[in-house]
């Protein structure tokens, strides 16, 4: 099902600031990001799905917004 | 003294927050560690609002470039102390409050002593060992820290080691659990900052501050605030405490002080030497010596010496071409370079004497400018 996905800063340079990704859980999100990506393998960054940060893959449902939040260093 | 009646009376009269609230921060301790984009308007914005005692801790000096945004200094301040020229502008700003300045950068070795004589701790550094550093010291000494970060057009905001409704705290290794690549993310050197971006953020880490020490409001702790300057787009996400996540942090003092964050962060690597400037600027002519600029060919600012180019993305592929014993290695911040060296090791070893420039290019403009 279609998820809708916010980038914000160097992730959003690589993919663009909003689209939507077929998957199921955020680990077949991960694999369908990646393959359409490649840049983003090697970057780190959190994701919050619905504005909820999550540390493990849970299942995602359609309508779910799923954010991805790159680490930033500027002061 | 002068009439305290006067300097806070807007505060005074600010419904919710009064007398008792100026009292609350009279009697706070707030250390500020960078003095830089960030800590410039959070440093200004507690003395103004007469915090009783404000740290400032930085080991920088001013640079031309930084007064596009660093709006406590002057063009007359280039080459000086900012921990020197920040605390005689803040005590000029407000002479009843106690500016403590500190012109070190924040160590392992003192970083618990120094924050622990203070309540609230501000993170206003711009780069990833100390952000590191500077949570896992507050995260062992149980300390609130106001955290912020920027890039080009965006910050972060939040408020860590503080409980929320649910008793709850979390910290930044619950969002970043182990630092990223050096490589990986741009600093305001290497990707450019808006001068007014760390300002509006620093803005809401000194509100925040303000907010936490009185009561007033919700501070964003276990929440992360990111906000664009391009359509003030605010988007705010949940933390949740992780409590596995935190056995990544030193678990005593002693483990604290033994951690090295610039290797921990892979902006140090054994057996590659860092040069500062001046040793830089001695060492690149010395006989059976390279130095190569791993930039792009077309990246500015052109070195005023005489050096090979060989960007880091074409570098694997051009090891064997390296004749020389001694390399050196520069690109614009110090982070390509260190990335180059590190391809070096992997072929030569220690066959060679590899090292790079330290803050790049960058570094060395503002060394010789000096």
């Amino acid at each position: 099902m279609p998820i809708t996905i916010i980038a914000f800063g160097q992730i959003a340079e690589i993919t663009g600031k909003e689209f939507t990704v077929e998957a199921q859980d955020v680990t077949s999100l991960k694999l369908a990001l990646n393959a359409k990506f490649p840049a983003l393998a090697e970057k780190k960054y959190a994701i919050a799905v619905n504005k909820k940060l999550v540390t493990h893959s849970v299942a995602l449902t359609e309508n779910d917004t799923v954010a991805l939040m790159p680490p930033y260093s500027g002061g | 003294m002068e009439n305290h009646n006067n300097r806070y009376a807007r505060h005074y009269s600010l419904k919710g927050f009064g007398y008792e609230g100026q009292q609350k921060l009279a009697q706070a301790k707030v250390l500020v560690i960078g003095a830089g984009g960030l800590g410039c308007p959070v440093l200004q914005y507690l003395t103004a609002a007469g915090v009783g005692t404000i740290g400032l801790a930085d080991d920088d000096v001013v640079s031309i470039s930084n007064l596009q945004r660093q709006v406590v200094y002057s063009t007359e301040d280039v080459g000086r102390a900012k921990a020197t020229v920040a605390a005689v502008k803040l005590q000029q700003l407000n002479p009843d409050i106690t500016i403590n300045s500190f012109k070190m950068a924040v160590t392992t070795v003192n970083a618990l002593g120094l924050i622990a004589d203070y309540d609230i701790v501000i993170d206003c550094t711009d780069n990833f060992a100390a952000r590191y550093l500077i949570n896992d010291a507050c995260y062992l000494l149980n300390k609130p820290l106001i955290f912020a970060s920027v890039y080009r057009y965006e910050g972060q905001v939040a408020v860590f080691n503080v409980a929320a409704a649910d008793g709850t705290k979390t910290n930044y290794r619950n969002l970043f659990a182990t630092p990223p690549d050096p490589l990986e993310v741009a600093d305001c050197n290497d990707a450019g900052v808006l001068g007014v971006l760390p300002g509006i953020i620093g803005i809401m880490q000194a509100t925040e501050a303000i907010k936490l020490l009185t009561g007033t409001g919700e501070v964003l702790s276990n929440k992360l605030l990111t906000f664009s300057i391009l359509n003030y787009d605010s988007f705010i996400i949940d933390i949740t405490a992780d409590e596995q996540v935190n056995s990544l942090i030193p678990k005593d003092e002693n483990a604290f002080k033994l951690t090295d964050y610039n290797w921990l962060c892979g902006t140090a690597i054994t057996g590659i030497e860092d040069m500062d400037a001046a040793v830089f600027l001695k060492k690149i002519n010395l006989p059976n010596t390279v130095v190569i600029d791993v930039r792009e060919p077309q990246e500015l600012p052109k070195a005023g010496f005489t050096n090979s180019n060989i960007p880091l993305s074409s570098l694997s592929g051009k090891i064997s071409e390296i004749e020389a014993d001694n390399i050196i290695l520069f690109c614009q911040s110090g982070k390509r370079s260190l990335k180059a060296a590190q391809l070096l090791m992997e072929k030569f070893g220690t066959s060679k004497k590899i090292s790079h420039l330290q803050g790049g290019i960058t570094a060395l403009q503002e060394y010789t400018n000096e």
